[in-house]
This record gives structure tokens, sequence and C-alpha cells, in this order.
């Protein structure tokens, strides 16, 4: 067993003997989706999204559109916490290198753990969701999801090398819930959406993810090459951060 | 000339100094981290205006109303107040608790402490709120001023501790995050009156969002006071009160045990 499955799979015992954790990863997916599914209107609003190459508003079911929003928005906050709290203890990992480890080695432990918990809460907030509502396209909403969780589990990281617990608490909260939940929401925003808004990371995703959820055929997969190159930027300055919040004083730490 | 006799101070005014010295220290911790009062003041801006234009931005249709700017900005401001301080609240009561224990065990009154925590948190979050009514009355005109800003801050002090006794019950920061948030989330969808929900639970109305937000409807709106709503409110806060009280002295307990 090389030395980075060993971190990852210590890290990955770690979070698994804490079962209040385990239980919140559960229990807040299944009440927050649930209950959106349960208590939207159910009523027909128009949605504005890519059908055949053109921008164009159909139809759909109420509770569909928020569901295709609301799962992400659960997925993204805990994957957000994930990464912020990860960055919080990086410290610990300085003796990991103290004791041999490469860089290298730490961080993708640390990614690998980051990796396999987003994997779990997406899986848990899809699973939540499909009681209710099938995606149209369920592989490319899944793979956007992952996408999405990713992305903003990374940000974590990069708001918790940054910002003390706190305020990084408070961004993690919030970033996701105006970003997703308001600024890529078809429900709320109608029309073209503001330059501003497609800084956002959650842009070129939601907009797969209501494309795949609520059309038969997926016009937005550049947007997914798009939300990749997002992801590229966001991991390789956390990649930075984290080589730089890990290193050994004085050594420079081992790349 | 007889030498000057010094005075012990009585235990009363040695509580009373505790506990100005506690509430100085904790709001000092506080204001030392400038980003957090900056991020304190930015992000009630953001999520107001957010908050607002997103709802007044929900189409009209036959069973669902338009959601007036105003009314979104409102709901905006109670979930921000709400979030900061609740969030707030969580990691005031974590942060410190290893030091409040080696503090109970030097003499202090578990009470004390408990009361220097609560003082300071309170009054970063009327802080709070005074921030997000600024922002509302700039954008909004309420009609009694006073009471939406006192009805805000109430919203803030339910909230703060709700997060404190959640940092009580659960000492991480991580796992108390998580809950905190979420109920935060669908405390704000529904009971803030989301023009999204419908067949909301009867239960809702025990949520506590939903009799601040009452409150503030009718103070902004209106310019009265509800009066049935702050005695529920009251009453909640007591409740949270004794229930923090009672979890925090439970974890500080020193006697005859081994310390933490």
């Amino acid at each position: 067993m090389s030395r980075t499955t060993t971190a990852v799979t210590v890290g990955l015992r770690e979070q698994l003997r804490n079962y209040v954790l385990l239980a919140l990863l559960v229990v807040l997916p299944i009440a927050f989706i649930s209950v959106a599914f349960a208590v939207t209107q159910d009523t027909t609003m128009p949605v504005r999204t890519i059908v055949d190459g053109q921008t164009t508003t159909v139809p759909r079911p109420m509770p569909d559109v928020h569901g295709v929003i609301m799962t992400p928005i659960t997925s993204t906050i805990i994957a957000g916490l994930v990464g912020l709290f990860l960055m919080q203890n990086a410290a610990v990992d300085q003796r990991l290198g103290l004791s041999g480890y490469r860089a290298r080695e730490v961080i993708a432990a640390r990614f690998g753990v980051l990796l396999v918990l987003t994997l779990v809460v997406t899986a848990v907030s899809v699973g939540v969701m499909v009681v209710d509502f099938v995606p149209e396209n369920p592989v490319v909403f899944v793979a956007a999801m992952l996408l999405l969780s990713a992305i903003y589990g990374l940000v974590g990281m990069l708001v918790g090398a940054l910002l003390d617990r706190l305020a990084g608490l408070w961004v993690m909260l919030i970033l996701p819930m105006l970003d997703v939940g308001l600024f890529q929401d078809p429900l709320f925003v109608r029309d073209a959406p503001a330059w501003w808004m497609k800084l956002f990371p959650g842009y070129h995703p939601t907009r797969v993810l209501v494309d795949a959820g609520l059309t038969g055929e997926v016009d937005t997969l550049a947007s997914m090459g798009w939300g990749l190159a997002y992801l590229l930027v966001v991991g390789t300055a956390t990649i930075g951060i984290y080589y730089r919040t890990t290193r050994i004083a004085g050594r420079g730490g081992r790349p | 000339m007889p030498p000057a006799v010094r005075r012990h101070p009585t235990a009363r005014a040695m509580t009373v100094r505790r506990l100005a010295a506690g509430v100085r220290l904790n709001v000092l911790t506080f204001v030392r981290t400038p980003l957090n009062v900056v991020l304190a003041v930015a992000l009630p801006i953001v999520v107001i205006e957010g908050w607002g234009r997103s709802m007044a931005g929900l189409p009209e249709t036959p069973t669902m109303e338009a959601i007036p700017l105003t009314l979104g900005r409102l709901l905006g401001a109670i979930l921000g107040v709400a979030i900061v301080a609740g969030l707030l609240g969580l990691t005031q009561m974590i942060s410190a608790r290893e030091a409040d224990r080696r503090l109970v065990q030097t003499g202090y009154e578990p009470r004390t402490l408990l009361a220097t925590r609560l003082l300071a948190l309170s009054g970063v979050t009327v802080a709070v709120a005074a921030v997000n009514f600024l922002v509302l009355a700039a954008t909004t005109s309420p009609e009694a001023p006073v009471l939406t800003f006192a009805f805000l801050a109430l919203a803030g002090i339910v909230y703060a501790f709700l997060g404190a006794l959640v940092g009580a019950v659960l000492p991480r920061l991580f796992e108390g995050s998580l809950v905190v948030v979420f109920l935060a989330m669908m405390d704000a969808f529904l009971s803030g009156d989301s023009p999204l929900a419908a067949d909301v639970p009867d239960f809702v109305t025990y949520f506590p969002l939903y009799h601040p937000k009452e409150l503030l409807r009718a103070a902004m709106f209106e310019g009265t006071v509800a009066t049935g709503d702050l005695a529920f409110v009251a009453g909640y806060v007591l409740v949270l009160l004794a229930a923090v009280t009672a979890v925090f002295g439970a974890t500080m307990q020193v006697d005859g045990r081994w310390s933490a």
C-alpha cells in the first residue's frame, strides 16, 4: 500500500468513526430535499433553458425545477464545508511532512478524502432527489452534480486557507445559497443572466443541471467544458495554497 | 495617620467585575478579526439585495402572488441576521469551551461565564442587526423604524442562542455548522413566506423565525406590534436560555471529575 493510499485510508477512517457526521450527511439531505419537494406548489413555471441550440422558455412543473436547484444547493453547501474544514486542519499535515511524506503525497491524500466525501454527498443528494423526480438525462445530470460539488469542495478549501473559521463558515453558507439558489435559479432569473453572475462557480454546471434535468436533449455540454476549466483553475490555486500551508518551515518541503 | 485599609470586593462586585471583563474580552476577540467585522457588514448588503431582487423576480401565476421587492428585502434581512448570528453563537461556544473549563476550575461560576458569552453574543448580534436595518432602511421605508430594528435584533438573538445551544450540545464546529446552516435554510424556506411553498405544515409556527418574521412584517408594513407573536418569541428566547444554561452547566462540571 502506498503512503498516499495509507493517508487517504486513515483520513476516511477518521470520518467514518464520526457517527454524528455520518448521520448528518445522510439525514440533512433527506430532510432538506424531501421537504422542498413536499411543500413546493404543484404548478407550471416558465423555465429559460437551451433547446436545440436555441435559448427558449419551456413550461415545467415547479417542484421539478425547484428540485433541480435544491439538490445541488444541498451538495454544494456540504462539499464546501468539507473542503473548508479539511483546509482548517491542514496544519496537522505538516506532521506528515516531518515524518517523511512528500508534499504531493500529502496533497493527493487530502484531495482523495475530499473526492470520496464529495462522491458520498452527491450520491446521497441525488438518491434523495430521484425518490420524487428523475432527471431527463440522469447521466449528464449526475456528472454536472459531481462537477459542481467538486468545484465547491475546492472553493471551500481555498476559503479555508484565506479566512478564519467564522468568516469561512459565513462565506461557505452564503456563497452557494446566493450562487446556485438565487443567481443561477431559472425560477428567479428569467432573462439573460448578468455578466457578473457568470463569474460564480455555479454558473456553468447549473446550466447543465437545468438542461439535463428538465429537457430531453443536452445542449449545454460546452458548459461542462467551461466548468471543468473552472475546476482546474480552482484546483491549481488550492494545490498552491495547500502546499504553502503544509510545507515544513525552513525546509520548503519536498515536492 | 493610620494606614488605608484595602477593602476586598464583595462577591457581588466581583461577579460584576468578572462579567464586565468577560464581555469586553469576548467582544474584543470578535472585533480584533477585522475580516469578521467587514463580512458582518458586507454580507447583509449582499443577502438583502440578492434575496429581495430574486424573490421579486418570480413571475405571478394564477396560484402564486408576486412578492414585492420590499417584502423580499425584509425576508433577506431576517435570513441574513439569522445566519450570521447563529454561526456566531455556535463558534463562540465551541471555540471557548476548553478555556471556559479552565476558568471554572479556577473558581469562575459557570453561570457567570455563560452570561459573559451570551451578553457579548447579544451585543454583537444587535450590531449586526443594526447593519441589516440600515441597509433595509436605505432601500425601504419601514412604518415603525425603531420596532423594525428591535424585532430584527430579536430574530438575531433567537438564532444566536440557538447556535449557542447547538454549540453546547454538539461541540464540533463542522457538525454544528451543518445543523445551524440547514435549520436556517429550512426555516427561511418554510416560515419565510416563500411564494414557492404551499401546504406548509402547521408545526412551522414553532420554527425559530416564524414569529419574529410576523413581528417584523407588522412593524415594517403596519407600524404595529403583534403582541401574541412578541410573547411567543419572548418565551422562545427564555426556553433557549434555560436549555443552553442547563447544557452549559452540565458540560462545565468539574467537581469530583478529572479535568478535561
